[in-house]
């Protein structure tokens, strides 16, 4: 597949570019959201887990004697028990690594489940996992990622991958990466750590399962994605044919990239189900979710290298990456698929090289969380770059204008084969540092210094890229394995006898605004009032392909398959409108609801249309049949597939949107607190649907990663005991951490290869808050000479840094 | 993170809380905003095997001026405390202290017995009830005794209170006129439980310290009053220089353990600075109540 | 397990019900009265998702016992405002886009009663400090401070 065709855009839009109001907010706003815990099934029972309390040990002998004995238990189940009936989780690495709704054998991370128990109440339940008594052998734990690379014997968490905890190893390299390194002037080095945060939504993962004798049917109603994508794995978990799984979601409370696929608890509440003959509700509490939801975001060692010639021209980008992948690999190392698609960023470095080891450690493994490992990827390269302009002596500002890729060299390919659409980062950048008033603090900056008080204006310039390819999932791989090149997004509209618009969505409500994007570009493309338009969400019996919110894909897939199925009835609409006003369909156009007569008040209203096409199949034109409806699936519009040997990944993520974040801050230097004294946050997202949400996006996104820059750690002990295991430990920004606020700015430059030229925008600012913040604080320290390559940068560490600077210790 | 069951009394008089006291003793909690204990059940940290929920014991919920003194009943919500016109005026630095405390809702429910009780060395009122003098009534099924805040904070989460006895009001000395205060704390957020807080007190005349108290939450099992740093402030001229002196002999003093959350080393750092923040506070309202 | 009798005004609602001591008045309003709109995010007293107004104060659920709440009022996000009609609190909030997820939001709308109830002419300051009781994570909070003080001027204007 070629580039396609780039597509002209509409530029007079209704509905478009509106900040309307959300359709999904009214039943929210009056608690009369139905979230998974508000659901019950008729004689439903309640279930419990036991987690294991060491981070590696063989299971030598559970006793659930007690545990069964207690009135109002109906079952107590151990992995052994459940695997006689239900098979290993999906797996999406190549080759999989066998995990299992309960462990079997051996546990492999604090948290791990041991056994489940159903009881009539929750309550019940969890006084039955007391209950239950479990002998463990214990085995060494690994905890360090680096470490884990000459794990052997008895730490080993998978014996039968190999003889030591790494997961996965490749180096790929990308155009002429050690020629380009030979001939710059200038090579810098360093190292960063981004340990793992994760995504923490206020609602868990839950899921209530039944099985009907009647039909044979196993249903699940759960707050998942993807059911509509690769539901059928988890009937393969279950081991029980397809079509005889049922998956119906709810709306979630958040997600974040956390309810992706959440494939363990829908495995386990069914095979509970199953097991006891009644159906199962199992929502996790938070302590189930923080060590075991299988959340936990990118933990990783890099040892960058970055070439330039003397005149901040940079050439090459390099890096020695070890990811901390925790006990399993559901995802396999996708997250470092997605870091290629932006590997070097907004710059024209022409050559780069990935030297990739995941390991397995005994932590929680990871998920899906907001960037999916190319956040990780923006910090790493915006702190190298940062190092680069010290060095060279240029300001953070001018190496930036100096590399970055210029607006007529779009389409433009990356080293690594991927392909980014559009954009114009100098444009961002300019309007950033003007609503910064960017030189005007740099001025107070100096001002401040002189009394003593340490301001500091940071800067990042981060892609934000949209719309994944599947390929990103499996090209790191040695061995492809399930090579899938499908991504789509499917809709139906259905226009009703009274001309009301029903439109079918494939993938769930997480807090992202699916409905409301639906409801604008159905009124835009079929010219109806957002107040005719229904919107439903199919379950898997009655679902099309649906691969769901994540890697901001949503809005401009769902766009996509809005215009094919528009596309469909507005043809049927045309078609039998001429026949009825003995017009040509040339002459015909839509607007505001009615086909008319160009120049003419001939017409006929949807409404009118639609009856006909519903009840008068005789004075319909002879190649119409009745009904005025259609379902559309809208493929990916750009991806190619990598080459043999992986010197080029192809295309697989080319909607391409840019950022550039400002934060100005001060720091007590007495304290190590931060404090914002304005914080900038300029987005490209292609053209926008509706300003308001996603400024939405931006400002949560924002504060998401002032989360994980500032405050947010899964901190494991060195026995792998999960030490911020609840609220009060893992710290989520609260109100007054959050900047009072967050000025947010658009530049539009629209993709030449989606609908209406959206590009997407859910990740948000969570992208470029990390390295931005970064910066500022460095910049806040510079008289100490403080650098910074870890985080979380937490007050304390700010006070390390500074008493050490003092000292003279660095 | 549903709690263990427990057997519930609900006694309608001191009296009979007393005697549920007295007949369960260690067996028993009791039960008054709930705001800590309830947590630590759904956490199953604590197993109480019964419950004594005081609030329907309305007797001991009040806030008086009485005798040189401010008396609080244990059963009075925090929210209420900060809403005391009473507090604002006779007991200033308890005011400040008490906005720190968590968040309104917490507030709304937790009382001031049942904060000092838990005796959490990070919490406020504890630290601020040693700076203040107070003085604390435990009654039992014997009578009734008087613990000072000194005696009062044995351990970690451990108060002077023996299983049969219930905490029923706090006194505070009727406040200097003329005295400064100040309550700061650093927390990892904002209504956290503190790294590391100061209650302090300072009297000043003709520009001469002449009485002050320093106490720290944080830094110990218990809250610490360092008189070292105190001592060192009297008769010393009341200004920049010596409260940074102050702030040097109390980071001395104290010493704090490392965990998660703060290095003993960041934790000296906070008792540093917080004194001498805290100290020039309180002399600028000395000098505005002057 | 022995049951203990509690009485309780839900929303103008009067229910009597027995209960188990150890029921937590979050799962009591939820699951034994239906009154989903009130969420449980934590049980641990941080989150605040299950805030309700107990006596017209903000009270966390998950730290309270069904039992605790005999003969008390409690109002929940229902009582608030229908979709057809809602409470100018509810309409700020959609029109300023002070929600995504919807989950915080009950919480955070019957913060903003409290707040609004005692003092009506809040500063923003004053309503960053009440509103910093609930958690957050979808919309990084502005909007919701945003909304609150919308809805402060539309209710005085209401109310004269």
């Amino acid at each position: 597949m070629s580039a396609p065709p780039v597509k002209e855009h509409p530029t007079d839009l209704r509905w478009i570019g509106q900040s309307m109001k959300r359709v999904e907010d009214p039943r929210l706003l009056t608690g009369r959201g139905k979230y998974i815990d508000d659901l019950t099934a008729p004689h439903v029972a309640h279930a419990a887990v036991l987690r294991s309390p060491h981070a590696h040990a063989r299971i030598r002998k559970i006793d659930a004697s007690k545990a069964r004995a207690l009135p109002g238990v109906l079952l107590v189940i151990t992995g052994a028990e459940a695997a006689e009936q239900t098979g290993p989780l999906p797996c999406f690495a190549n080759p999989p690594v066998a995990q299992r709704c309960i462990a079997v054998d051996r546990v492999r991370h604090v948290g791990e489940a041991v056994a489940a128990v159903v009881a009539e109440s929750r309550y019940i339940a969890e006084d039955a996992v007391d209950l239950i008594e479990v002998e463990y052998d214990p085995l060494p734990v690994v905890v360090n990622p680096e470490d884990a690379l000459t794990s052997s014997g008895d730490a080993v968490l998978h014996p039968e991958r190999g003889p030591n905890n790494i997961a996965h190893q490749r180096t790929l390299t990308f155009g002429g990466y050690d020629e380009d390194l030979r001939s710059a002037d200038v090579i810098v080095r360093r190292r960063v750590r981004w340990p793992r945060s994760g995504a923490q939504p206020m609602e868990t993962v839950g899921a209530i399962a039944s099985y009907d004798e009647g039909t044979g049917k196993i249903t699940i109603h759960a707050n998942t994605s993807m059911y509509n994508y690769v539901g059928w794995l988890v009937a393969a978990s279950l081991q029980i044919p397809a079509h005889k799984l049922n998956i119906i979601p709810t709306i979630a409370g958040g997600s974040f990239g956390s309810k992706i696929f959440t494939h363990k608890v829908l495995v386990l509440a069914a095979t509970l189900a199953r097991a006891c003959g009644r159906p199962v509700k199992y929502i996790e509490d938070r302590l189930d979710n923080m060590t075991s939801c299988d959340n936990h975001g990118s933990d990783r060692i890099y040892e960058l290298e970055l070439g330039l010639k003397r005149d901040g021209t940079m050439l090459a980008f390099g890096m020695k990456v070890i990811d901390d992948y925790g006990a399993y690999l559901q995802f396999g190392v996708g997250h470092h698929g997605n870091a290629a698609a932006q590997l070097t960023g907004p710059y024209r470095i022409k050559s780069a090289r990935i030297n990739l080891t995941a390991v397995f450690t005994n932590k929680c493994q990871q998920g899906a969380y907001r960037g999916f490992g190319s956040e990780v990827n923006n910090f790493a390269l915006e702190r190298i770059v940062d190092a680069a302009a010290g060095e060279l002596g240029m300001s953070p500002v001018e190496i930036r204008a100096k590399n970055f890729i210029r607006p007529d060299q779009f389409p433009y390919k990356i080293p690594t084969g991927n392909v980014y659409d559009s954009g114009n980062y100098q444009a961002v950048l300019d309007k950033a540092l003007e609503m910064a008033d960017y030189h005007g603090w740099r001025l107070r900056q100096d001002e401040a210094r002189a009394q003593g008080r340490y301001i500091g204006i940071g800067l990042a310039s981060c892609q934000e890229r949209s719309v994944f390819s599947s390929t990103e999932f499996w090209f790191w791989n040695h061995e492809p394995g399930f090579a899938l090149t499908s991504s789509p997004e499917s809709v139906n509209i259905k226009v009703d006898p009274t001309g009301k618009a029903f439109v079918t969505l494939y993938s769930p409500f997480w807090g992202n605004s699916p409905e409301t994007m639906a409801t604008q570009i159905v009124a835009e493309q079929l010219t109806i009032d957002p107040a005719d338009i229904e919107i439903t969400y199919a379950d898997t019996d009655h679902g099309s392909m649906g691969t769901g919110p994540g890697g901001s894909r949503y809005t401009v897939m769902i766009a996509g398959a809005i215009a094919g199925a528009a596309t469909e009835i507005k043809r049927k609409l045309f078609k039998i409108a001429a026949h009825f006003l003995e017009a040509s369909e040339r002459d015909l156009e839509l607007r505001e609801g009615r086909v008319a007569v160009r120049g003419t008040d001939r017409g006929m209203t949807i409404p009118e249309i639609a009856l006909q096409a519903y009840y008068f199949r005789l004075s319909l034109p002879d190649d119409c049949n009745s009904g005025l409806d259609a379902r559309f699936t809208y493929d990916h519009p750009y991806t190619t597939q990598p080459n043999a040997d992986r010197t080029d990944l192809g295309v697989f993520y080319p909607i391409m949107g840019h950022m550039c974040h400002i934060p100005i801050v001060e720091v007590d230097i007495e304290t190590g607190q931060v404090k914002y004294l304005k914080y900038v946050a300029v987005h490209d997202c292609g053209t926008v649907v509706n300003p308001m949400t996603l400024a939405g996006h931006v400002r949560g996104g924002t504060v998401q990663g002032i989360g994980s820059t500032m405050y947010e750690h899964f901190y494991y002990g060195e026995q792998g005991q999960l030490v911020t295991a609840n609220f009060a430990d893992y710290l989520i920004p609260t109100l007054k951490e959050a900047p009072p606020n967050i000025e947010v700015g658009h530049v539009v430059t629209p993709s030449p290869f989606t609908e209406y030229g959206i590009k997407g925008g859910g990740e948000g600012g969570r992208m470029g808050v990390p390295p931005a913040l970064a910066s500022a604080i460095e910049d806040a320290l510079k008289p100490f000479g403080v650098k910074i390559d870890t985080l979380p940068i937490t007050p304390m560490t700010i006070r390390d840094m500074i008493r050490a600077a003092q000292q003279g210790v660095h | 993170m549903k709690p263990a069951p427990f057997q519930y009394v609900r006694p309608s008089s001191v009296s009979d809380a007393l005697a549920a006291l007295a007949r369960y003793r260690d067996d028993a909690k009791v039960l008054a905003g709930g705001q800590s204990l309830i947590a630590l059940m759904n956490l199953r940290l604590v197993k109480p095997a019964v419950l004594v929920d005081i609030n329907r014991l309305s007797d001991i919920a009040y806030i008086r001026e009485e005798n040189g003194t401010v008396a609080i009943g244990a059963l009075t919500r925090q929210s209420a405390v900060e809403s005391s016109g009473v507090i604002a005026r006779q007991c200033p630095l308890m005011a400040e202290a008490i906005r720190f405390v968590a968040h309104r809702p917490i507030r709304n429910r937790g009382t001031v017995g049942g904060n000092l009780a838990h005796a959490d060395p990070t919490s406020e009122l504890p630290a601020v009830a040693v700076a203040l003098d107070a003085t604390f009534v435990a009654r039992s099924t014997d009578g009734q005794r008087a613990i000072s805040a000194a005696d009062f904070f044995v351990g970690l989460l451990s108060s002077a209170l023996a299983s049969k006895e219930l905490l029923t009001e706090m006194r505070i000395p009727i406040w200097p006129a003329g005295q400064g205060w100040s309550f700061m704390e650093v927390s990892p957020r904002a209504g956290d439980y503190a790294l590391v807080g100061v209650a302090a007190t300072l009297q000043v005349q003709e520009g001469i310290c002449q009485a002050a108290r320093l106490v720290y939450s944080g830094v110990g099992v218990r809250p610490a009053r360092v008189a070292a740093a105190e001592q060192m402030l009297l008769g010393g001229p009341a200004n920049e220089a010596t409260f940074r002196a102050a702030g040097e002999v109390a980071a001395g003093q104290v010493d704090p353990s490392s965990d998660f959350h703060a290095t003993g080393d960041y934790r000296r750092d906070l008792v540093r600075v917080l004194t001498r923040r805290a100290l020039m506070r309180a002399l600028d309202r000395c000098k505005k109540g002057a | 397990m022995e049951q203990v009798q509690v009485s309780v005004t839900v929303n103008g609602i009067r229910y009597a019900r027995a209960v188990e001591p150890r029921r937590l008045l979050s799962d009591f309003i939820r699951h034994d009265l239906g009154l989903t709109g009130t969420h449980v995010g934590c049980e641990q007293g941080v989150c605040g998702m299950c805030t309700v107004l107990i006596d017209g104060q903000t009270a966390r659920t998950c730290l309270t016992f069904a039992v605790q709440a005999d003969g008390v009022e409690i109002t929940t996000v229902e009582a608030l405002g229908t979709p057809a009609k809602m409470h100018p609190l509810q309409r700020a909030f959609w029109e300023k886009h002070g929600l995504q997820c919807g989950y915080c939001t009950p919480a955070m709308l019957l913060t903003a009663v409290e707040l609004l109830n005692s003092n009506p002419n809040p500063t923003r300051d004053e309503i960053c400090e009440a509103m910093s009781a609930i958690l957050c994570r979808c919309t990084g909070y502005q909007t919701i401070v945003d909304a609150v003080e919308s809805a402060a001027g539309a209710m005085k204007g209401e109310a004269r």
